[in-house]
């Protein structure tokens, strides 16, 4: 301990009784310190008040704003020294997907720029803009609902949220084959709202 | 006993605020069966909530450095600070002035200082003082890195703050909980495996060209720094194994000598343990030691594209 | 401290020749310890455990151009997608609901807006979109393994913003 090499120390700290508590406390604002029911445990039996109940919720709940999904307490699966498990290999979900991904990307590169330089795109070039356009928003919103969704926490929200993505992605799919057929395609739309 | 009486002295009302009710064995108290309970059984049965806010420093004191001189250079660090002992507390940024004039120039100088003269309860992990160890890895002024490498700003004016590692559970004030990290690092095999022996029965050799292939992957001290500065590794931590690990993963895969790469590769082939880096770029940006998880991990990914 | 005197008075019974080591010490410091069995003591560190917070990240860790350039890429994404589906869904929902989604009818509306309003909508719907486009490109070529470096990374970070900038501007106002 330091206060035996430093006996100043230690003897300055116990000098006030509240200012070591709130040194070495992380209670700061005294109201909470004397209201706190924990508090009251710690201290001797004799110098107890008595706990009003009122105080005992309050003083927990000292968050100001709600948290979406907050983190869990902590646990930790098996003991410390084993090592955590190694899923098995689903190359649908992992290189394969990741592979397809980035064909998609670079495959609108050309798709995207294409209007720009030519003023629109014929109707063939521009269904295979939407279709690109499609499953790289599908891709991408899966990959937010694998991030902020997670399995263990909420599994039954996770999968409607799937399955709402591809619903939804269905719908726009026959929204854009609908478009492009009936109407005038989505490049087309653009370049002539643009120039209104 | 002598001893006893010493005990029974120090037991007044003065130290009563500093010395809990289940120490205080010599009172015995009729009425209250919970006096003599650990700590812990009091504070278990409520659980607080993981993502408390620390109470920001303009709420908190600050305590200074003892006779300060008239030419001091004053400057004030904000440092988090949480107590185990108090389990249901909040916790709270601490504000401490030091005279840099005093203090040795990189910020673990600062806070052994702060240990030493100021407050004593202060924790933190440290070892070497030398950015080797990876230790004193903590958030200063908002940036993951080696406090024993970091130097203290010398502006007075500009107030510096001192974190944990952004995301982890918190043992005490500084010591984040390393477990999870560890446990991914052993997932991954961190050796080398082998199932045939070296061709003339003596060493595993190579060439010094897949040697050169290892550099800025061995020099890895695990100090955790990167992976607790991605985004992904923060809100998905139990299923992404995080840039360090993924790094020390491609040291393997891309050593010559190992001979299991696939299985390797296929232990990262699902859609979270290594396909959860989105090159957010946090990491190779945050290394105190010069390394570049970012470009690890791209190289293990390429590695795992066509094949 | 208390141990301080409990060491002094072994030492003068250990001084006195003729008396036996007393286990004063020990006796006390007995008291005062506890045995603990593994299992007991990983059940105290799992209860331990519950308690601990979380450290600050997202309200502490400093702005810089990676992670917010990768949030901001997001963030447009879902912006352009979330519209293109609104779009699409609404298209196929305007004749039962009796509203005018065809191209005719919102060019229609459109050209009707004052010029102000024309070009703020335009330089709206461009920022974000030009902005996906080249942080895509950059993206792209970190797939390939190229741009790694610090240095690389905030200089075509920035050079991202910029371009955003530049292009909306230059197709919202002048095109």
């Amino acid at each position: 301990m330091a206060s035996v090499m430093r006996p100043g120390l230690l003897r300055q700290s116990f000098a006030s009784p509240a200012a070591s508590q709130r040194v070495f406390s992380t209670f700061t604002s005294s109201a909470a310190r004397q209201s706190s029911p924990l508090i009251q445990q710690l201290r001797p039996a004799f110098a107890r008040d008595a706990v009003p109940k009122a105080t005992r919720i309050a003083a927990f709940h000292a968050t100001q704003r709600q948290q979406i999904l907050p983190p869990l307490p902590q646990k930790i699966e098996g003991s410390v020294n084993t090592a955590v498990p190694v899923p098995n290999p689903d190359y649908s979900h992992g290189s394969y997907h990741w592979s397809f991904e980035r064909l998609l990307a670079a495959g609108l590169v050309p798709l995207t720029v294409a209007p720009f330089a030519a003023g629109t795109l014929n109707p063939l070039t521009d269904s295979i803009l939407c279709a690109l356009l499609v499953l790289h928003s599908h891709i991408g919103f899966e990959s937010c609902i694998i991030d902020y969704f997670p399995e263990k926490r909420i599994p039954k929200l996770r999968v409607a949220a799937h399955w709402a993505l591809r619903i939804a992605t269905v719908g726009l799919g026959v929204a854009l084959y609908s478009f492009e057929t009936n109407d005038v395609g989505i490049t087309e739309l653009v370049a002539r709202l643009w120039h209104a | 006993m002598a001893s006893t009486r010493a005990l029974c002295r120090l037991a007044t009302s003065r130290t009563a605020a500093v010395r809990p009710a289940v120490f205080a064995r010599g009172f015995a108290s009729v009425s209250d069966t919970k006096a003599r309970d650990p700590i812990s059984k009091a504070g278990e049965a409520l659980a607080p909530d993981a993502s408390r806010a620390p109470i920001p420093e303009s709420k908190t004191s600050t305590v200074k450095e003892a006779a300060p001189t008239k030419d001091a250079k004053m400057k004030t660090f904000h440092i988090y600070r949480w107590n185990p002992d108090e389990p249901t507390s909040k916790p709270k940024m601490q504000s401490y002035e030091l005279d840099l004039n005093k203090t040795g120039p990189m910020m673990l100088d600062a806070l052994i200082r702060i240990k030493n003269e100021i407050d004593p309860t202060l924790t933190f992990r440290r070892s070497c003082r030398e950015g080797i160890c990876g230790s004193c890895a903590m958030n200063i002024d908002g940036v993951n890195t080696l406090a024993c490498l970091c130097r203290i700003p010398t502006e007075e004016k500009k107030e510096s703050r001192i974190y944990p590692l952004p995301h982890m559970y918190i043992v005490k004030d500084l010591v984040p909980d390393m477990t999870i990290f560890y446990k991914q690092y052993r997932s991954v095999k961190p050796y080398l495996q082998r199932s045939t022996p070296a061709p003339d029965g003596r060493e595993y050799r190579q060439t010094k060209e897949d040697r050169k292939k290892l550099d800025g992957l061995y020099e890895c001290i695990l100090c955790a720094c990167c992976s607790t500065s991605c985004p992904s590794y923060w809100w998905n931590q139990e299923e992404y194994l995080g840039p360090a690990v993924l790094l020390q993963s491609y040291r393997w895969i891309a050593d010559s000598r190992d001979e299991k790469r696939a299985e390797r590769q296929d232990a990262l082939n699902n859609s979270m343990s290594l396909y959860r880096c989105h090159t957010i770029l946090n990491c190779s940006r945050t290394c105190p030691k010069g390394l570049n998880p970012a470009l690890a991990i791209a190289e293990i990914k390429k590695s795992m594209a066509f094949t | 401290m208390a141990s301080q005197r409990v060491f002094q008075l072994g030492l003068r019974r250990a001084a006195a020749p003729s008396f036996m080591i007393q286990p004063a010490g020990r006796m006390v410091q007995r008291r005062l310890a506890n045995t603990i069995s593994k299992e007991s003591g990983e059940e105290i560190l799992a209860k331990q455990r519950l308690h601990r917070p979380v450290s600050p990240h997202l309200s502490i860790y400093k702005p810089q151009i990676t992670w917010y350039a990768s949030g901001l890429n997001r963030v447009t994404a879902v912006i352009l997608s979330g519209g293109l589906y609104i779009f699409g869904i609404a298209y196929l929902a305007a004749p039962t609901l009796g509203w005018h989604l065809e191209s005719q009818s919102l060019v229609a509306a459109v050209a009707a807006w004052p010029l102000w309003a024309k070009a703020t909508a335009k330089f709206t719907v461009a920022m974000p979109f030009f902005f996906h486009c080249v942080n895509g490109l950059r993206h792209l070529a970190w797939d390939v393994g190229v741009g790694f470096k610090n240095a690389t990374v905030v200089r075509t970070g920035w050079t991202v913003v910029a371009a955003t900038f530049a292009l909306s501007a230059y197709y919202s106002f002048f095109h």
